[in-house]
């Protein structure tokens, strides 16, 4: 993967829903084996860039570029870039029906095409990365939330994903809990994958990412190293979030 | 007693209401008991007017059978065409394209207010200009065409009731929505559709004994071939009727059991 190449670009992107710009003329690059972190109050937008970035959402003006696909180009095979943007959700959403194998296998058989023999082996090794190979035959509601929160990051990884966004992963996890599932984050970051991690875990935040995003009101208000961020914001607003936050 | 394999199904996605086992097994095994007395007196019924009465009851039973079997024709055709037509009804209703969506509702719409005699007469004798078709198919496509309605109503629901996020996340794995749709979506739903599909099937059995007027010769037709030449009405209509409560108890047992089958399974 060429470092230093732009894993993301998002330039000028603007979303409304109804009458509200939960979106203001964002632009942000993103390089390849970089970890950006984007903080802010709740209604922010965050989620919003975040799902835009594999088009959850889709946005109303501005470019977004994942990789050399403009994604909301017509000509672009979406699926495409969604198998390589992996994306971990605060709600989990492990496929209850399935076993916590079937759940990592599932889209490597219908997606990839992979044969079941060839995807079981290759999700034990992901579930045992996740430490949840011992659970490779329950149904999901056995798994305690944190370890549900596990399976998603290994379905997830099943892909090969190039980029991972994490929504509030760890947010409607008790202490204990979001330790493992940061601990699997750590483990990513380690191996340089490309990650966007929305988080309110701001000493996770500041141990962890190469850059820190403050959004407010759907635009980007500041963005810097954390040592920076965190130590010495530069703006009024920064600072205010921050107080109320640490 | 089949019913107690109810409850590792209602736990399915709650494994700590163990204490609500005594309370509702009280329950089932209520409603095992007035199935039991219906079906058991039903059959006790025919068998005791066929074996002891014998005349005229006798003839009849053995004039009914290809009644049974067309009624059966009719209504399994219908329920296979009905849920087809009520598949696709359900993800049109859903569907963002407009023209899609707004076809599909107003299909329910008008289905929904016609009584199903007067589509069964209005289908047929449409049908019958347009092409010659047999009675039996045209009853059928009728059956489904309105069942499908129904059953749409049915599918749609259940797709809705499924969690959005399970969509993003077989989407966001690179998922088609048709693959998201047969894999992740419907297997989720079927649980909530199962059992009001089973109540559809069941009511649409009865509702088959209304193709009797077109020139279908099912069940309740041949009882009236069977009354009006012996002139034993009574007599006849009492099995018919006994016939149609033992088929009607014992499908809804087994959609009953299926339903069992498939939450108790995964
Ligand atoms: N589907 C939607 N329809 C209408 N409004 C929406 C929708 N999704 C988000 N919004 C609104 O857009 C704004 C931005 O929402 P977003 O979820 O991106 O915020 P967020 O920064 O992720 O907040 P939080 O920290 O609470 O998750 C909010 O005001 C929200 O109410
Ligand atoms: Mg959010």
């Amino acid at each position: 993967m060429p470092e230093n190449k732009a894993a993301v670009r998002v330039f000028n992107a603007v979303k409304y829903f109804g009458a509200l710009k939960a979106l203001d003329n964002v632009t942000l690059d993103i390089r390849y084996g970089e970890r950006v972190v984007i903080v802010g109050p709740s209604g922010s937008g965050k989620s919003t860039l975040l799902r835009s970035l594999n088009r959850l959402e889709i946005i109303d003006s501005g470019r977004i570029i994942i990789g050399s696909s403009d994604i909301n180009d017509p000509g672009t095979d979406i699926n495409r870039i969604r198998e390589e943007t992996g994306m971990v959700f605060q709600s989990f959403n492990v496929f209850p029906h399935k076993t916590v194998l079937e759940n990592v296998n599932l889209a490597q058989m219908v997606v990839k095409k992979r044969s079941k023999k060839e995807a079981t082996h290759i999700s034990m090794n992901l579930l045992k990365k996740v430490d949840i190979m011992e659970k490779a035959g329950q149904y999901p509601w056995k798994l305690s939330r944190g370890q549900q929160q596990r399976l998603a990051i290994a379905r997830a990884l099943a892909m090969r994903p190039k980029i991972m966004l994490f929504d509030e992963a760890t947010s409607s996890l008790d202490p204990e809990m979001t330790g493992e599932v940061l601990a699997v984050m750590r483990t990513l970051a380690v191996e340089g994958m490309t990650m966007v991690i929305v988080t309110h875990e701001m000493g996770f935040a500041r141990e962890i990412a190469d850059r820190v995003i403050f959004m407010d009101s759907g635009a980007i208000i500041e963005e810097n190293v954390p040592e920076i961020f965190f130590r010495n914001p530069q703006k009024e607003r920064t600072r205010l979030f921050l107080d109320q936050t640490l | 007693m089949a019913q107690i394999i109810r409850d590792p199904q209602k736990n399915f996605h709650n494994p700590d209401i163990a204490g609500v086992r005594a309370a509702s097994g009280k329950k089932d095994s209520r409603r095992v008991t007035a199935w039991g007395i219906a079906f058991t007196g039903a059959v006790a019924a025919v068998a005791y007017l066929v074996i002891f009465k014998r005349d005229p009851y006798l003839a009849i039973f053995k004039f009914l059978p290809d009644g049974i079997a067309v009624t059966f024709q009719v209504t399994v055709s219908a329920v296979l065409l009905a849920l087809i037509i009520g598949l696709c009804t359900g993800l049109a209703r859903i569907s963002e394209n407009k023209i899609i969506h707004l076809t599909a509702s107003v299909y329910v719409e008008v289905i929904r207010g016609i009584p199903l005699l007067v589509q069964l007469f209005y289908i047929y004798f449409a049908l019958g200009r347009i092409i010659n078709i047999p009675a039996m198919a045209s009853a059928v496509i009728a059956m489904a065409i309105c069942y499908g309605a129904y059953m749409g109503e049915i599918f749609r629901a259940g797709i809705q009731a499924v969690p959005k996020g399970q969509m993003e996340a077989a989407r966001s794995l690179g998922m088609t929505s048709v693959q998201a749709m047969r894999h992740v979506i419907l297997p989720q739903a079927v649980k909530t559709i199962l059992p009001p599909l089973g109540n559809e099937f069941v009511a649409l059995l009865k509702d088959s004994s209304l193709v009797s007027i077109l020139a279908v010769s099912d069940l309740l037709r041949r009882g009236r071939e069977f009354a009006a030449e012996s002139f034993t009405y009574f007599e006849t209509y009492t099995m018919v009727a006994l016939l149609y409560l033992i088929i009607t108890l014992l499908f809804s047992r087994l959609t009953g059991i299926m339903e069992e089958r498939i939450n108790a399974g995964k």
